[in-house]
């Protein structure tokens, strides 16, 4: 099939209306041609107005209580329930119970003493993240992305700055560098040398952040890359681009 | 992107679309709070094309609660680059609702177009992200398609029904369906590209 026949199944595509068989052909089809794909985007923007001509609803609010209290359960390290049990059970198994108690009680300091620590690191990652939406939201902030290449193919990141050059960089779905490796931010104007900002890490999930003040020359016109570098940072990159930005800001 | 400062509503809308992929970016980071305002941007819309697709008020927040715990969890696959927080969540919501509806098997609807309960309140414009105006726009689009076009992409948008059923349910060629839509579609983004901005395309 030549390339305008399945462009012509793409508006029928976007409103999921191909037949099974003309469905698979065409998903084939998209895998390999950036240009359909492209195209399929616009028209499930063109097909998604369609939900507009619908009447606004509101669900009942027990909905939002139930997907926030789900959410919770995710943020939350696994509890098991603690049923309250009367004392007797424990004086019936005499000496066992009480060996019984003390291994409950450590193994129920050991969690809250864990629980503690995770919840404290999630706070600092809400923090975090609440800071860089703050700083994305100043007026006058501007946001540069930058997309992985290469090693970094996969990994994205954000640097957002505003106009004082304070600058906060988040990046997702970047492995955790190897022991002894962070990553590094670079500010390039021109052809001048890279200007070095500081090194970062990344979580398991390959969240990674990092604050630093931007030189201004870097604030007019400069490209943004991510390499990784000894623990310390270098004072010039020593590695391949992870990640960079390609429009100079 | 640019402005087009001749239409009052269209500086709104980018900048709307500026907060909801920050809140993306914030839910990804499992920011909670983000998730909460999120929701109530976009509850009413997403629910009443839910109800219109499933027409069952219990189904609807069943399925809008799964699409909000998807986003949850997927939301660091939000591409900006691919499209815009409307257009992702909206088919998000449209799929999951199709998906449900087929699960059910429930076709024949219980017919009474006019089944919502009394509660079913319209949402207030206030807390939607999508005032009327941004509705009334589509609507008046939708309208100047001939009804031959625009039924086919209604039946496939809201029933979920694919081409040969479309034929067969209008007692129509299927060939005759495909122009139809196709037709129809393309005058759809005809009418409503002089209103691009407010769509974000």
């Amino acid at each position: 099939m030549v390339h305008e026949a399945y462009k012509e199944m793409i508006p029928a595509r976007a409103l999921s209306a191909l037949d099974a068989a003309e469905a698979q052909t065409l998903n084939e089809h998209l895998e390999n041609c950036d240009e359909c794909r492209k195209e399929l985007e616009e028209w499930q923007a063109t097909a998604a107005t369609l939900a507009l001509t619908s009447e606004p609803v509101e669900p009942s609010p027990a909905v939002r209580e139930r997907i926030l209290s789900e959410v919770r359960k995710d943020l939350s390290p696994e509890v098991l329930p603690f049923r309250s049990t009367s004392r007797n059970i424990w004086s019936s198994f005499g000496a066992l119970g009480a060996m019984a108690a003390v291994v409950l009680l450590t193994a129920l300091i050991v969690g809250l003493a864990v629980m503690w620590r995770q919840n404290q690191l999630m706070q600092e990652e809400m923090a975090q993240t609440k800071e860089f939406v703050e700083l994305v939201t100043t007026p006058g902030a501007r946001v540069s992305d930058l997309k992985g290449v290469d090693l970094g193919a996969g990994a994205a990141a954000s640097l957002a700055y505003d106009q004082n050059g304070h600058a906060m960089l988040m990046a997702k779905k970047l492995p955790r560098p190897p022991q002894g490796k962070a990553y590094q931010l670079w500010f390039i104007v021109g052809t001048k040398p890279p200007m070095p900002s500081k090194t970062f890490s990344t979580d398991k999930s390959g969240t990674g952040m990092l604050k630093d003040q931007m030189p201004k020359e870097a604030m007019d016109s400069a490209v943004f890359a991510i390499t990784m570098e000894p623990e310390g940072g270098s004072s010039a990159p020593t590695s391949p681009i992870y990640l960079r930005s390609f429009e100079v800001n | 992107m640019s402005l087009n400062p001749s239409k009052s509503a269209a500086p709104y809308i980018p900048r709307l679309q500026d907060t909801d992929v920050a809140l993306l970016t914030a839910i990804a980071a499992h920011d909670e709070a983000a998730l909460a305002q999120l929701y109530d941007r976009y509850r009413a819309i997403l629910f009443g094309l839910l109800m219109r697709i499933l027409n069952n008020r219990e189904e609807a927040e069943d399925v809008l609660q799964e699409v909000f715990l998807q986003v949850w969890r997927k939301a660091q696959d939000f591409d900006e680059s691919r499209g815009r927080p409307f257009t992702w969540l909206v088919t998000l919501a449209r799929s999951r609702g199709i998906d449900r509806l087929r699960t059910l098997a429930a076709r024949e609807r219980v017919a009474e177009a006019g089944a919502r309960e009394p509660s079913d309140e319209i949402s207030d414009a206030a807390t939607d992200a999508f005032k009327s105006e941004q509705r009334g726009l589509v609507s008046d689009a939708l309208a100047k398609l001939p009804d031959e076009q625009k039924r086919p992409i209604m039946l496939a948008y809201f029933e979920g029904l694919t081409q040969s059923e479309i034929a067969t349910n209008l007692g129509a060629p299927l060939g005759t369906v495909k122009t139809r839509m196709r037709t129809g579609m393309i005058r759809l983004r005809e009418l409503l590209a002089g209103q691009g901005e407010s769509f974000g395309f």
